[in-house]
C-alpha cells in the first residue's frame, strides 16, 4: 500500500517540480517580441521532415559514427519509455501489466526493451569514449553532458538490475523473452540470496530507476539534455527550403521603432526555442570557417551565450557585451555552414543578422572602412569606387544592347558590380558573353541603368540602403517587363531569385553556371579544345549552401575535353566559405589567420593546377591567397565560364 | 550654444566632368551629388560640440540651387537640428556665396561659431569660409585640425605649409575652416534619417537677403579640361645611360629641369 501513496509523493514532487520549470521556460520564450518566421504553413511536408529527421534521424546520421550511436540511444528511449510507463501504472495499481495486449505482442515488448536496453547502455559507453578519449575539438568540455551520460548509463543499469531480481524472485513465463536480463540473472544468482531477498532488490531497483527518471526530467529544463523536448518542435519549425530570403522590414510602417536586435526579447520566440534545441554538439563550430580561423565567434557558443542571457534574465539588456561582442557579430562571413551543419535545424545567421541590423541602423556601428562602402553604394550603385556613369564600359566593343535600345533577347544578362567594375571579374564577364555568343544566345543588358542589387548591404545590416538599390532595379526590371535573367554572381543571383519578391521582383533567375551546364547538355556548345589540368573546384556559399547549386558547375567542368576534377577536403555542403560572404568582402581581417589563405591551402592540397571558382567574390578571394602562398606560377584562379570558353575553338 | 555649419553640394568625386555645351561651367546632367567630404568634417565637429554641450542647437546652411536640399537632409539625418537653404543660382562665386551666407547667419538672434570645410571639392578655392567672416567681421580659423572649446574662446591646431602647424586662439563667435584629420564623420543612423526627412528646410531668396546676381565678382568664359594623362615611359639601359636619359627627359619633355 506504500508503494501507491510515495509514487504519488515523488511524482508530484518531482514532476511538479520540472512542469514548473518548463513553464519558466515557456515564459521567457514569451517575453521574445521579435517577429518569428511565418512557419504555421506547408504542414504535410513539416510533418515528413519532422518523422525523417526525428524519427529517422537523418540530419543526426550527417554524421554517421556519433550518429548511430545516438540513434541507438533515441530508439531505446522510446522504446523503453513504454517499459517506463507500464512500470509507472503498475506501482499505482499493483498487477498492471501490457499482457493484455497478447501474449505474442508483450513478448515482443519485453524482447526488444531488453535488446535495446543493452544497445543504449552500449551507446553510452561508446559516447563516453568518445567524450573522454577521442575528445574531438568541436565538442568542448561539458559537465552537463557527463550528467546525461550518467543518468542515462544509470537507467539503463537500474533496469538490468531490477529485471534480473524480478526474474530471479518470480521466474515469470516471459523470463525467455528477455536474454539480456537473464545474463544478469545468471549473475546475480551466483550470491544466492532466496526469492524474497531478490523480490526486496527488484522494489529497490525499481524505485532508483523511477527516481532517476524523475529526476532527470527535473534536470532537463537547463541542461543541453532540454533538445529531447524543443528539438521535435524545432524540426517541424524549419526552414523547409534551402533558399532562405532573409526577412524584409516595412520601413513604412512608424509603428517600428526597433530596427533589428539590440535585446535579446527584440529576437523572437523561434531563436528562444533555437537555444533551447541546442545539444551543444559543436557541429556548427567544427564547420565554421571564423572560428577555424582563430576569430571569437564561434556559432555553437553564440547560441549558448544568447541562450544564458536569456537564462539569466539578461534578455532585457544589450545583447553586445563581454561574450557577444561587435567583432563576434563581425567575423561570421554567413556562410551558412552552420545552419546546414546543424542537427537540430537551429538558425544562426538569422540573429546574427539581426544583431547586425541594430548596430548598423540604429547605432551606426560597424567596422570603419565599411562607410566608404555604403557611399559608394548610396551615390553611385556600387561598393567599389567608381561612376554609376562607367557601369557598362566594360563591355565597350563587345556590341552588346542595352533593354534601352528595345533589342530582340531571350535572357538579360545581370552583370553585376564585380563584372562591371572589377579588372579580374571583367575578363570572366568576357569569358561568359563570348559563351552565349558561340551558343547563338540572344541577350542584351540593362546597362548604366543597372546598380548594385544590394547584398552586401543587407547582410551588414543596412537593410534600408539594400530596399533603396533593390526597388530600382525591381522598378527598372519590371519596366522593360523582363522575365529571364542571367548572372555570373551568385550574390546577385540569391538575392535578385530569392529576395526581390518581397519588392514585387519575380523572374526566373540562372546563375551562369546553371546556364553554362544547360547549354552543354543541349549540345550548343562543343568544347573540343584539351587543356590538360586537374581542376578543383570551390564551392560558393551562395550558390551551395544557400541554393543547392553543387552539381551544374562540376558537371560543366567534368566535360570538359583534358580536364581531370580533384575534390578539396571540405566540399559542397561542408564547404569552406573563401571569406568574403556576408560583406566581409569589404573588411578588413585583423584576428587569426585569414579565412581566404587557408581555404586556398585546402585547394593546393589536391594538388590541381586550376582552382575554379563561379563567384567573383570567390575568384578575388582565391586569387589572393594563391598569391600569398606565392603559387601564382603552378595554380591559376579561373571561372568556370573563362574554362569553358577556353575550350571553344568555333 | 548656437552652432553653425555652412556646407556645399558637389559632385561625386567619381565623377567624369564634361563640359557644358558653351563651355562656361560643366555640364550637370547625370551627375550625382554629395555634401563636400571636408563639410562633413565640418558637420561632425559641431555634432560633437553639440553632444558636450547641452542644450546647442547646429543649423547647416547651403547656398545654390533646389538640389542642395539634399545635402541639407544628409545633415540633418547625421543628426542637425535645422536647416536653411539660400536660393542663389547654380553659377554663384565666392563672393556672391558668402555675402549670401553672411546675410542669412545675421539673421540669425546668435551665432556662437560657424563651421566650414577648409574648401569644397568641386572648384577647390577655400575662399569662402574666410570671405564669409570677413563680411560678419568674424575672427577665422582655417585649415583646422583640432579645436579645444571653452566658454568664450577656441583654441585650434591648424595646418601651415610645409607640414608645420600652428596654435591659434580666438575668441567666439569664430569661424573655423575643417582639415581632414579633424574626426570621423559618422554614418547616419536610421532613425535620424526618417526623422531628417520630416523636418522643415527654411528658405531664402536672393531678395530676403539683399543680394543679387550683381554681387558677382566671376564670369567664367572658357572651361578646359586638363589634358588626357599620358602614359609612362620607361626609361631602358644600365644606370649610368638611363640617369642620362631621364634628365634628358626630364629637361626637355617634362621641362621640371
Ligand atoms: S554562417 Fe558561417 S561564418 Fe557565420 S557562424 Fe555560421 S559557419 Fe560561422
Ligand atoms: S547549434 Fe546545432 S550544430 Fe551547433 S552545437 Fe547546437 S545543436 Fe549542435
Amino acid at each position: 500500500m506504500w508503494q501507491p501513496i510515495l509514487f504519488c509523493l515523488f511524482a508530484a514532487g518531482f514532476f511538479g517540480f520540472s512542469g514548473y520549470r518548463f513553464l519558466r521556460l515557456y515564459r521567457l520564450a514569451k517575453t521574445q517580441t521579435g517577429k518569428a518566421p511565418a512557419r504555421f504553413n506547408r504542414i504535410p511536408e513539416r510533418l515528413i521532415q519532422t518523422f525523417i529527421n526525428v524519427i529517422g534521424q537523418k540530419a543526426v546520421l550527417q554524421k554517421p559514427g556519433i550518429g548511430i550511436l545516438h540513434t541507438l540511444i533515441f530508439w531505446g528511449f522510446l522504446i523503453i519509455t513504454i517499459g517506463t510507463m507500464e512500470q509507472f501504472v503498475s506501482t499505482l495499481i499493483p498487477g498492471f501489466n501490457f499482457e493484455f495486449l497478447g501474449q505474442p505482442t508483450y513478448v515482443s515488448l519485453l524482447f526488444i526493451q531488453d535488446l535495446f536496453t543493452s544497445f543504449v547502455l552500449l551507446a553510452v559507453l561508446g559516447a563516453l569514449y568518445r567524450r573522454i578519449v577521442l575528445k574531438p575539438k568541436h565538442l568542448g568540455q561539458s559537465s552537463d553532458a557527463f550528467w546525461v551520460l550518467a543518468f542515462t548509463g544509470s537507467l539503463m543499469v537500474s533496469i538490468f538490475l531490477m529485471n534480473a531480481s524480478h526474474l530471479l524472485a518470480t521466474a515469470p513465463w516471459y523470463e525467455l523473452a528477455m536474454p539480456m536480463s537473464r545474463r544478469v540473472a545468471g549473475v546475480m544468482g551466483l550470491l544466492n540470496l532466496g526469492t524474497d531477498a531478490y523480490e526486496t532488490m527488484a522494489i529497490i531497483f525499481k524505485w532508483i530507476h523511477m527516481t532517476l527518471v524523475m529526476g532527470f526530467a527535473a534536470y532537463i529544463p537547463t541542461s543541453k539534455h532540454l533538445h529531447i523536448v524543443a528539438a521535435g518542435p524545432n524540426t517541424f519549425l524549419m526552414n523547409l527550403d534551402r533558399a532562405k530570403p532573409m526577412s524584409t522590414i516595412n520601413f513604412e510602417d512608424e509603428s517600428i521603432t526597433q530596427y533589428g536586435a539590440a535585446k535579446n526579447t527584440d529576437l523572437s520566440w523561434k531563436d528562444a526555442l533555437d537555444y533551447f534545441s541546442c545539444t551543444e554538439c559543436g557541429r556548427c563550430q567544427e564547420l565554421c570557417p571564423a572560428w577555424n580561423t582563430e576569430k571569437p565567434l564561434s556559432p555553437k557558443k553564440l547560441i549558448l551565450d544568447l541562450k544564458h542571457q536569456l537564462f539569466d534574465k539578461k534578455s532585457g539588456e544589450p545583447i553586445i557585451g563581454k561574450e557577444v561582442t561587435e567583432d563576434v557579430i563581425w567575423a561570421c562571413t554567413s556562410c551558412r555552414a552552420c545552419e546546414v551543419a546543424c542537427p537540430v535545424f537551429i538558425e544562426h545567421t538569422d540573429k546574427i543578422f539581426d544583431i547586425r541590423r541594430n548596430l548598423v541602423m540604429m547605432e551606426s556601428k560597424f567596422p570603419a572602412e565599411v562607410q566608404s562602402v555604403f557611399k559608394n553604394m548610396e551615390t553611385n550603385g556600387t561598393p567599389w569606387a567608381f561612376a554609376a556613369a562607367e557601369r557598362a564600359n566594360w563591355a565597350q566593343g563587345l556590341e552588346i544592347k542595352t533593354l534601352a535600345e528595345n533589342p530582340q533577347y531571350d535572357v538579360l544578362l545581370w552583370v553585376g558590380c564585380a563584372g562591371s567594375y572589377d579588372e579580374r571579374n571583367k575578363k570572366v564577364m568576357k569569358a561568359f558573353v563570348n559563351i552565349l555568343n558561340k551558343s547563338s544566345v540572344k541577350f542584351a543588358i540593362l546597362g548604366t541603368e543597372e546598380t548594385c542589387t544590394g547584398d552586401s548591404a543587407r547582410r551588414i545590416g543596412n537593410e534600408y540602403l539594400f530596399q533603396t538599390l533593390a526597388k530600382i532595379n525591381v522598378e527598372n526590371l519590371n519596366r522593360y517587363n523582363v522575365k529571364r535573367i542571367v548572372t555570373a554572381c551568385p550574390h546577385c543571383f540569391n538575392t535578385i531569385k530569392n529576395e526581390y519578391k518581397d519588392f514585387g521582383g519575380n523572374y526566373e533567375v540562372f546563375h551562369h553556371s546553371e546556364f553554362i551546364s544547360k547549354l552543354l547538355s543541349e549540345g550548343k556548345l562543343n568544347p573540343t579544345k584539351s587543356q590538360p589540368a586537374t581542376v578543383t573546384y570551390h564551392d560558393s556559399c551562395y550558390l551551395g549552401r544557400w541554393n543547392n547549386v553543387y552539381d551544374q558547375p562540376r558537371d560543366s567542368i567534368a566535360k570538359l575535353p583534358g580536364i581531370k576534377m580533384a575534390e578539396m577536403k571540405h566540399n559542397r555542403d561542408q564547404s569552406m566559405c573563401c571569406g568574403a560572404g556576408g560583406g566581409r568582402m569589404w573588411m578588413e581581417e585583423t584576428i587569426g589567420r585569414r579565412v581566404n589563405v587557408v581555404r586556398t591551402e585546402e585547394g593546393l592540397e589536391t594538388g590541381a593546377q586550376v582552382i575554379a571558382s563561379a563567384c567573383p567574390f570567390c575568384m578575388t578571394m582565391i586569387t589572393d591567397g594563391v598569391k600569398t602562398k606565392e603559387k601564382t606560377d603552378s595554380v591559376k584562379v579561373l571561372d568556370i565560364a573563362e574554362l569553358v570558353s577556353d575550350s571553344l575553338t568555333n | 550654444m548656437n552652432i553653425y555649419v555652412c556646407i556645399k553640394q558637389v559632385p561625386d568625386t567619381e565623377t567624369k566632368i564634361k563640359l557644358s555645351p558653351d563651355s562656361t561651367g560643366i555640364d550637370t546632367t547625370g551627375i550625382k551629388w554629395i555634401v563636400s567630404p571636408y563639410d562633413e568634417f565640418a558637420i561632425e565637429e559641431a555634432l560633437r560640440l553639440k553632444e558636450k554641450n547641452a542644450g546647442s542647437l547646429v543649423t547647416v546652411i547651403a547656398a545654390g540651387p533646389a538640389r542642395v536640399v539634399e545635402a541639407l537632409r544628409t545633415a540633418l539625418a547625421m543628426g542637425a537640428d535645422n536647416a536653411i537653404h539660400v536660393e542663389i543660382a547654380e553659377t554663384a562665386d565666392n563672393f556672391f556665396t558668402a555675402k549670401s551666407l553672411a546675410a542669412a547667419l545675421k539673421k540669425e538672434a546668435k551665432v556662437d561659431i560657424v563651421y566650414f570645410g577648409k574648401e569644397a571639392i568641386d572648384d577647390g578655392a577655400g575662399q569662402t569660409a574666410q570671405l564669409t567672416a570677413a563680411l560678419m567681421d568674424l575672427p577665422c580659423v582655417t585649415v583646422a585640425l583640432n579645436v579645444e572649446y571653452s566658454a568664450d574662446k577656441i583654441k585650434a591646431k591648424r595646418e601651415v605649409e610645409g607640414g608645420a602647424f600652428e596654435m591659434i586662439e580666438a575668441t567666439l563667435p569664430v569661424v573655423i575652416a575643417a582639415q581632414k584629420g579633424m574626426n570621423e564623420p559618422r554614418y547616419a543612423s536610421l532613425p535620424n534619417i526618417m526623422k531628417a526627412k520630416k523636418k522643415e528646410v527654411k528658405a531664402y531668396k536672393e531678395s530676403d537677403l539683399g543680394v543679387s546676381s550683381a554681387d558677382q565678382k566671376i564670369k567664367l568664359k572658357n572651361f578646359q579640361l586638363p589634358p588626357p594623362k599620358q602614359p609612362g615611359k620607361k626609361v631602358e639601359g644600365d644606370a649610368a645611360t638611363a640617369a642620362k636619359a631621364l634628365v634628358q627627359l626630364l629637361h626637355t619633355e617634362a621641362k621640371v629641369i
